[in-house]
């Protein structure tokens, strides 16, 4: 994925910039509270327009593409917004199901198998599948989110939400699944999750922001010498 | 004191044009959101075709369906009250009712009251049903995965309305005439089946075909109307704001083109 040029939608028009995020590349948006990481996570998942620039997504101008091969390019985008988006009255299972049944992604009789496996690899209960989405618990419903943005093996991930601070299963972290069941993925990951999310540690690549722009890129342990004192303000991996 | 009424008369011109206007533009809105949703039709996945079957099959049985009965009891309901002028004006010629029952009630009245209802209980689940999943962000997610809303979301309801409301109206139809003719046959001695007869006579190819177009204009209205309404849907607050709004809107936009048809038909 890459930004050029990038100018988000607010005003007055923020200073433009340019960003590549390459597969197995996990990036952290940070900064305060407005400064356009929302927006940043918004454009590129195409919910909203930016003011300028040109987004290349898998090596293919997004600008230049008709509506059939914009929607074949965002199956290979899974996305993770601050409410849950799940369909209330499906069951698990079936918002799970949806978008492997939408994308083909694995033949009709197949689909069942498809997101067992995929929910048992993730360590979750099967049980889970039967329940409707208007009965789970927030936790509940936060995984069943990042599990259905997971389930199609996207290529770039976006989350705009506060990840689920503890899994639904005892004794396995965040952090743990993000390594055993997301980095074998291979994809680009854009979150912006506040600084709770996941851990930072002197290697994790941060992008920081404020007011609609990008003030720097890197990773932690680099930044915390950066000249730009807002830059060093956003930058702590102490918790990490 | 002529100067201000002057003013006033003004002002309420002004504000009659501008009533004018907004509706106009409303109605320019809806057809945009239809044209958006034929589009997306035309650049559906193959993956869409099942959700499609499956989710025209559910509005249809939904609507039409389970709805089939209650708009027959009804219809009966409103066939004996349409009888009681009838025969206090003392009108017994055969012919002369079933023109009635044509002018009135068949190209008029029933679709109206088929579409009042649809809207009430149909139209009313698709907005609070649909401005749920955009107070969620259900739509929100889905779009930026490759799932077109509008092809995923309205053309179901929009297809399944369009074949479920012609159904009801006959339905409630075929209420109106079986109670009519019961009460008639009972106060007026009109037998049933000359009664039926003369219904069935006065019906021509075009003109059930003026009136089968104007209940399908109906329902895309209502379902544009509900669809696009519950699209605007920004929070859970904003729900139970915009279902009397749709419901309301979608009521008005059927008797302007009841009228329109009603025009063509006998203008």
């Amino acid at each position: 994925m890459r930004v050029s040029g990038w100018v988000l939608d607010r005003q007055p028009a923020p200073q433009p910039f340019d960003f590549q995020a390459l597969p197995g590349e996990l990036w952290m948006l940070v900064g305060a509270v407005d400064s356009g990481r929302r927006e940043l996570i918004y454009s590129v998942a195409g919910l909203s327009e930016p003011q300028a620039g040109r987004l290349e997504l898998f090596g293919r101008d997004v600008a230049r593409l008709g509506a059939r091969e914009r929607a074949q390019l965002h199956c290979r985008i899974g996305v993770v917004l601050e409410q849950p988006g799940l369909v209330p009255a499906w069951s698990v299972f079936e918002n799970l199901a949806l978008l492997v049944r939408y994308h083909r992604l694995a033949p009709g009789d197949a689909v069942e198998d498809y997101v067992v496996d995929f929910v048992e690899s993730c360590r979750l209960p099967p049980a889970i599948l039967s329940r409707l989405a208007s009965e789970l618990s927030p936790l509940e419903s936060q995984w069943i989110s990042l599990l259905r943005a997971l389930v199609i093996r996207p290529h770039l991930l976006l989350v705009s939400a506060y990840l689920p601070q503890e899994t639904l299963v005892a004794g396995y972290s965040v952090w743990t699944f993000f390594a055993e069941v997301v980095a074998p993925m291979r994809m680009a990951i854009l979150v912006d999750a506040g600084p709770q999310a996941l851990p930072i540690d002197a290697a994790t690549r941060l992008l920081v922001m404020d007011e609609g722009t990008l003030l720097a890129v890197g990773q932690a342990g680099e930044l915390v010498r950066h000249p730009d004192v807002r830059v060093r303000r956003h930058v702590r991996f102490d918790h990490a | 004191m002529s100067q201000t009424l002057l003013d006033r008369g003004g002002r309420g011109i002004e504000r009659l044009g501008q009533a004018v206007i907004r509706l106009w533009a409303e109605a320019l809105e809806d057809l945009d959101f239809l044209a958006v949703v034929l589009m997306s039709a035309g650049s559906m996945p193959r993956g869409e075709w099942s959700f499609l079957v499956r989710h025209v099959w559910q509005q249809i049985y939904f609507t039409a369906v389970q709805q089939a009965y209650l708009f027959a009891v009804v219809g009966v309901i409103i066939g004996v009250l349409t009888a009681f002028p009838l025969i206090v004006f003392r009108i017994e010629d055969p012919h002369l009712l079933g023109r009635i029952m044509h002018i009135m009630m068949y190209h008029q009245f029933s679709p109206i009251l088929a579409a009042l209802f649809v809207t009430g209980l149909s139209g009313a689940a698709i907005t609070a049903e649909l401005g749920e999943l955009r107070a969620n962000q259900a739509i929100d997610h889905l779009a930026a995965m490759g799932v077109n809303p509008y092809s995923f979301f309205v053309l179901p309801r929009l297809i399944g309305m369009v074949v479920s409301l012609p159904v009801l109206v006959l339905c409630l139809n075929v209420g109106v005439t079986v109670g009519a003719a019961a009460m008639l046959s009972l106060y007026q001695h009109v037998p049933p089946t000359v009664f039926f007869r003369v219904c069935l006579a006065g019906l021509s190819y075009g003109s059930l075909a003026l009136t089968g177009l104007m209940v399908v204009m109906q329902a895309i209205h209502v379902i544009l109307v509900q669809t696009s309404r519950a699209f605007r849907v920004g929070a859970y607050v904003d729900i139970p704001r915009t279902l009397p709004r749709a419901f309301a809107r979608s009521f008005i936009g059927c008797l302007i083109i009841t009228v329109l048809f009603s025009l063509v038909r006998y203008g």
